[in-house]
């Protein structure tokens, strides 16, 4: 792995009784990063502490290289965060608001209303970003959200939910930009606890639950997590029979067969035990895991 | 001619100027002067001050020439009208309409739409914020009280009769008196509308509890603090807005006398009730924007 954009050893957060965070250990890699979990995972917490804004119970961490309990405006320099709720100043037009946050970030002025011009376009809203904010769209607002967490170049983003409370077509539309920010060296943190969104979005999973880490890793390497769905001729009770005798969870359903989860192993066990049977193999298809299945795995593969 | 288009700048990285934490100060202030103004917000957001900015300064205009034309029917009848300590009263009630709105304005919206999340993700610090917002409003509420004390200045200098020179020579102690006493109304004014800005999450509650607080309490607290009991005396103490006032009169001529004095306490007694206020209000509106952080 390359060198990680945050390491976290033995993080626990509480807020009295309740532990938000318990005893986390976690390396982050450059790219994409999802960030996954039931509401009240922890995911909130964590990219607080990331960002410096609560300080941790026990443990340390780092951001980027700083620690942000001991530098949080060096840490906060360099990244942007996108809020889940509302964020967003009715009153103010969106270009004047996201300039004024690229001057929170230290951008002179005059490079500042350039930038906010240049990133309201990227995201969309090149037309309506001299109209005020309360009246734009839900995905409108979420757009202008995106705009001021990236207006100042950070070299990380933090994005809460950022597809929360749009349509489909808003949601697609959200996601691909997210896509997009890894092309411009950005590295991204996203929360969701939509994982189909991080599925199809992220490098990398990192999942919570009530606190404890599940799993951190890569999003590719699931499908020998699926299973392989068979069609054969004839004589699907003996092949699925011969497959449960070597241990391999196999069910019926006429002349086709569930078996696994599989692997390579598993394909070559079925092309086996249904030559033996005497069948042909009309068709097997090797079905991916969905992180949805992973996550209801506790992580585990 | 060609028929090309840009369908996409991408995105453009940035390796120029950071200001840091000092920046986003100077923006916060800023944005805290634009405001208060109503400037790059709708336009109902700009009726307000800048109709009360207009009737300061035109006012101001007013006096200097009453001024004037009194001093050219007969000098001294010019001792009947109200000059730099009579001008403070005479804009009192402009300032506490002009706080009620800079206040609340400061400090409301950012905290009830969320926005301090974003502000805060940024190299900003609880200090730095709240330090800002202060410098947005002593600069304004300063200028309301103090450019009529300017333009009156310099109109009495320009009408005196011994040439302007000798009365900027003969009134030098206007040039503290006068920031002193500004002083003394913004801490005082800033520290109430500080504090209930920070705990009313309605701009219009608040300006209605500031302007009640500084109108009726005071008013309620002058009357009880004549009463008979034991320690009536001390509740004239909370007639909070004498307080500037006393401490007016005490540098300028003396006017009226306040509750306070009719109780016996000196105008130090004035002086450590306003250090007292914001003291208190510094230490509560900071406390609880580092919880809000």
């Amino acid at each position: 792995m390359p060198d990680p954009i945050v390491q976290v050893s033995g993080l626990t957060h509480d807020y009295g009784e309740v532990v938000a965070l318990r005893d986390l250990d976690l390396e982050i890699p450059e790219g994409v990063i999802g960030l996954v979990g039931a509401n009240g995972a922890g995911k909130t917490t964590l990219l607080r502490l990331l960002l410096g804004l609560l300080h941790p119970t026990s443990g340390t961490l780092s951001v980027l290289g700083h620690n942000p309990q001991t530098d949080p405006l060096d840490v906060r320099a360099r990244i942007g965060y996108m809020p889940e709720g509302q964020c967003l100043p009715e009153e103010q037009t969106a270009a004047d608001f996201v300039s004024y946050t690229a001057q929170l970030a230290g951008i002179p002025p005059s490079e500042a209303r350039r930038r906010a011009s240049e990133t309201l376009f990227l995201v969309g809203l090149e037309e309506e970003r001299f109209r005020f904010i309360g009246d734009f769209s839900t995905g409108m607002q979420q757009r202008v959200k995106l705009a001021q967490a990236i207006v100042h170049d950070p070299s990380l983003v933090l994005l809460d939910e950022p597809a929360s409370g749009l349509d489909p077509d808003g949601r697609e539309q959200m996601l691909a930009l997210i896509r997009r920010l890894s092309e411009f060296d950005i590295d991204v943190i996203v929360s969701s606890h939509v994982l189909g969104d991080i599925e199809r979005t992220c490098d990398w999973v990192v999942m919570l639950d009530a606190g404890d880490l599940l799993r951190s890793g890569p999003l590719g390497g699931f499908d020998r997590l699926g299973t392989v769905l068979v069609e054969v001729l004839d004589h699907a009770e003996t092949v699925a029979a011969a497959l449960e005798a070597r241990g391999i969870a196999s069910a019926v359903d006429g002349r086709k067969i569930v078996a696994g989860p599989g692997d390579d192993a598993v394909e070559r066990a079925v092309i086996e035990e249904t030559a033996r049977a005497g069948s042909g193999l009309v068709r097997m298809i090797r079905g991916s895991a969905s992180l949805e299945d992973l996550f209801l795995q506790g992580g585990q593969e | 001619m060609t028929d090309q288009v840009i369908y996409d700048r991408g995105y453009r990285s940035y390796e120029g100027e950071r200001r840091g934490p000092a920046g986003a100060r100077r923006a916060v202030y800023k944005d805290g002067l634009r405001r208060i103004l109503g400037l790059g917000r709708k336009a109902r957001r700009k009726i307000f001050p800048w109709s009360l900015i207009s009737v300061a300064a035109i006012a101001a205009f007013i006096f200097v020439g009453v001024h004037w034309a009194i001093g050219n029917i007969e000098e001294s009848l010019r001792e009947g009208v109200p000059t730099y300590g009579g001008l403070f009263d005479f804009y009192s009630a402009i300032s506490l309409l002009f706080i009620a709105l800079a206040g609340p304005a400061l400090l409301i919206p950012d905290r009830t739409k969320g926005v301090l999340s974003v502000y805060f993700s940024r190299p900003l610090t609880v200090d730095g914020y709240l330090g800002a917002k202060v410098g947005s409003f002593v600069t304004l509420v300063g200028a309301i009280y103090m450019v009529p004390q300017l333009l009156l200045h310099l109109g009495l200098a320009l009408i005196a009769d011994d040439g302007a020179l000798d009365y900027f020579g003969a009134n030098l102690d206007i040039l503290w008196k006068v920031p002193v006493v500004t002083l003394s109304y913004i801490a005082l004014h800033g520290a109430v509308v500080f504090f209930l800005s920070a705990v009313i999450n309605r701009t219009g509650i608040a300006a209605v509890a500031y302007i009640g607080l500084l109108t009726a309490v005071s008013g309620i607290a002058g009357g009880l603090s004549s009463a008979s009991f034991a320690g009536a005396r001390y509740i004239s103490l909370l007639s909070l807005d004498q307080h500037p006032r006393i401490i007016r009169d005490s540098l300028f001529e003396d006017t009226v006398e306040y509750p306070a004095e009719v109780a016996g306490f000196e105008v130090w007694a004035s002086v450590l009730v306003i250090a007292v206020l914001t003291l208190f209000a510094i230490w509560f509106v900071r406390s609880r924007y580092r919880r809000l952080a």
